[in-house]
C-alpha cells in the first residue's frame, strides 16, 4: 500500500509522461486547466488498476466521474486502498 | 439549384511520395511504391501474395495528445492530409467551423490495427487481469472514424458523409461532397478517403485468388493492368483529400482553382456482389457524361480503375471502348502503387489534377505486352506530354458500386 507521496509521485508521472500534461498543480481542474475529458479519466481509471495491481468494481469506476483535481484522485486511490485493504 | 462546384486544394500520402513535386516526380520516372509486405506477426505467414503498396517514409504529423487520443493509424492520414487542404486553402477560421463547411470522408473499416490488437488482447490475455483494450477503440476503429476525428480536430460543424463502399469509397466522397455543394446544401467540403497498412484485406483477396503472387520476388513489376501476364491486384495504403468550393465564392476570395468537378455518377450492378458487369459500368461511364452535359468526343483521359484482375481489366476495357471508343488517353494508376483501397478515388484524382497541371499523362507501369482483349484502348505507353481538358476518374467495388467523376481543367 503506498502513501500519499508515492502515489502523487507516481500519478503526476503518469499524467506528465501519458496524458501530455504540462506542470500539473494539485489543485488544477483537469478538465479546464489540463483538457482532460471522460475518455482520459477510462484510461487513466486502467493505469490505476495496474498500478494498484488489482480490478476495479463498476461501482468503484464509476465513484471516479466526480474527480476534478490531482487531489481527488489521491484521494480517490487512497479510499480504494483503504476498503481494499479492510 | 445547381452550383458549379471546384477544387480548391488537394494532398495525397501514397506511396509514391507524400510532396506534390516527389508525387510527380515518381509519375515521370516510372517509380514504384511497391514493396515486400510487411509481417503483421498474426496473418502475413498465412497469405501467399507477399507484395504491398508501402507508405515507408516519415511523416511529421504534429499532432497533440488532444488530437491523437481518438486516432488510430487511418485517421492520422487523413487528418494530415484534411490539414493539408485547409491551410493551403486560405479558408478563414469562421468559415470553417460555421457549418457551411462539411466532411465527406471515410474508408475501408475504420483502424484494422486497432481491431487486429483488439483480437491480439482476447486471444493472448484470456488469462490476464487487465484488459489493455483501450476506452477509446471504438472511436478508433469504427467506419467513420476518419470524418468525425478530422471535425474534431478542426471544429467543423457541417455535415458529415462517411460513406464507406471499399474500392469507391473516396471516389462517393468526392461525389457526394460535389452532390452537397452544387445543390445548396453546403458552400464547400473536405472530401477524400484513407487507408492504413492492413493485411485483413490482403488475405481475403489472396483467398479469393485476386491478389498477385508471381511477382513476390519483383514487387516492382507489379501490379500490372492491361498486360497480359497481370496476375492479379497489390494492396496498398494512402490517403487523399480534395477542398471542394462553390465556384463563385471561390472566385471571390480568390481561390486557386485546381479544377472543377463537372459530373459524377453513382450506381450498382444490381446482382453479383464480386462479379465485374459490363452493363453496370458502361451505365455509370454514361450517367456521368449525362451529370455533365457533355458527349464522350470531350474526355481527353481516363484514369481506369484496372486493379490488374484477369476479368475486371478486360470488363473495364469493354466499357471504356463502349462508350468512349479509342479517343481518349488510358492509364491504371494503381501500376504505381497497387490498390489504396478506400483512399485509390481521391489519390487517382489528385495525381490526375497534377498531371492536368503539368500537362503530361504517364504511362502505366508494368504494361509490356497489352492484353489483346484489352488492345482496342488508347493505352498510354510513355510519358505523353498533352493538354488534358476533361478527364474521368473511375472506380468500382466490391458490391457492385461503380462510379465515375469528370473532372475539367479550369487553368
Amino acid at each position: 500500500m503506498m502513501n500519499r507521496d508515492e502515489l502523487q509521485e507516481q500519478i503526476v508521472a503518469i499524467l506528465v509522461d501519458d496524458f501530455e500534461f504540462e506542470n500539473p498543480g494539485l489543485t488544477d481542474n483537469l478538465r479546464d486547466d489540463h483538457g482532460f475529458d471522460s475518455i482520459d479519466a477510462i484510461e487513466l481509471l486502467a493505469k490505476i488498476e495496474k498500478m494498484l495491481g488489482f480490478q476495479l468494481a463498476r461501482e468503484e469506476k464509476e465513484k471516479a466521474m466526480s474527480i476534478r483535481t490531482i487531489n481527488d484522485i489521491l484521494d480517490y486511490i487512497e479510499a480504494i486502498q483503504a476498503s481494499h485493504k479492510s | 439549384m445547381k452550383r458549379r462546384v471546384v477544387i480548391t486544394a488537394c494532398s495525397a500520402i501514397t506511396p509514391i511520395g507524400y510532396k506534390r513535386s516527389d508525387i510527380i516526380e515518381s509519375l515521370q520516372q516510372g517509380r514504384s511504391g511497391v514493396k515486400p509486405l510487411r509481417d503483421d506477426g498474426l496473418l502475413t505467414q498465412y497469405i501467399h501474395s507477399r507484395v504491398f503498396g508501402t507508405v515507408d517514409y516519415p511523416i511529421d504529423y504534429g499532432f497533440t495528445r488532444k488530437d491523437t487520443k481518438t486516432m488510430g493509424p487511418v485517421a492520422f492520414y487523413a487528418c494530415q492530409v484534411a490539414k493539408d487542404v485547409l491551410a493551403t486553402s486560405g479558408l478563414e477560421q469562421e468559415f470553417i467551423t460555421s457549418g457551411r463547411l462539411g466532411v465527406s470522408f471515410s474508408s475501408t473499416h475504420g483502424s484494422p490495427t486497432v481491431q487486429r490488437n483488439i483480437y491480439k488482447t482476447f486471444f493472448s490475455q484470456l488469462q490476464s487481469e487487465f484488459s489493455s483494450i483501450g476506452a477509446v477503440d471504438y472511436l478508433k476503429s469504427m467506419v467513420h472514424t476518419t470524418a468525425v476525428n478530422i471535425t474534431r480536430m478542426f471544429g467543423i460543424t457541417g455535415r458529415v458523409i462517411a460513406s464507406s463502399t471499399a474500392c469507391t469509397t473516396s471516389s462517393q466522397s468526392i461525389g457526394f461532397g460535389y452532390e452537397m455543394i452544387k445543390y445548396g446544401m453546403q458552400d464547400a467540403m473536405i472530401c477524400g478517403g484513407a487507408d492504413e497498412y492492413d493485411t485483413t484485406t490482403v488475405a481475403v483477396f489472396d483467398n479469393l485468388l485476386a491478389c498477385s503472387v508471381d511477382y513476390n520476388d519483383r514487387p516492382e513489376c507489379t501490379p500490372r493492368p492491361f498486360d497480359a501476364r497481370r496476375d492479379g491486384l497489390v494492396v496498398g495504403e494512402g490517403a487523399g483529400a480534395v477542398l471542394l468550393e462553390e465556384y463563385e465564392s471561390a472566385k471571390a476570395r480568390g481561390a486557386d482553382i485546381l479544377g472543377e468537378v463537372i459530373g459524377f455518377a453513382c450506381n450498382n450492378n444490381g446482382g453479383d456482389l464480386i462479379l465485374p458487369n459490363l452493363d453496370g459500368i458502361t451505365a455509370t461511364l454514361r450517367l456521368a457524361l449525362a451529370d455533365a452535359d457533355i458527349s464522350p468526343q470531350d474526355v481527353d483521359f481516363v484514369s481506369a480503375h484496372a486493379t490488374a484482375t484477369k476479368m475486371g481489366d478486360v470488363i473495364e476495357a469493354q466499357a471504356i471502348d463502349a462508350v468512349y471508343g479509342s479517343k481518349p488517353l488510358v492509364t491504371g494508376l494503381k501500376s504505381y502503387m497497387g490498390h489504396t483501397m478506400g483512399s485509390c478515388g481521391a489519390i487517382e484524382m489528385i495525381l490526375t489534377l497534377y498531371m492536368m497541371e503539368q500537362g503530361f499523362i504517364a504511362p502505366t507501369l508494368n504494361l509490356e505486352s497489352v492484353d489483346e482483349r484489352c488492345s482496342m484502348l488508347n493505352h498510354v505507353r510513355e510519358i505523353t506530354n498533352t493538354e488534358t481538358r476533361v478527364a474521368a476518374i473511375q472506380n468500382f467495388a466490391f458490391g457492385g458500386v461503380n462510379t465515375c467523376l469528370l473532372v475539367a481543367n479550369d487553368r
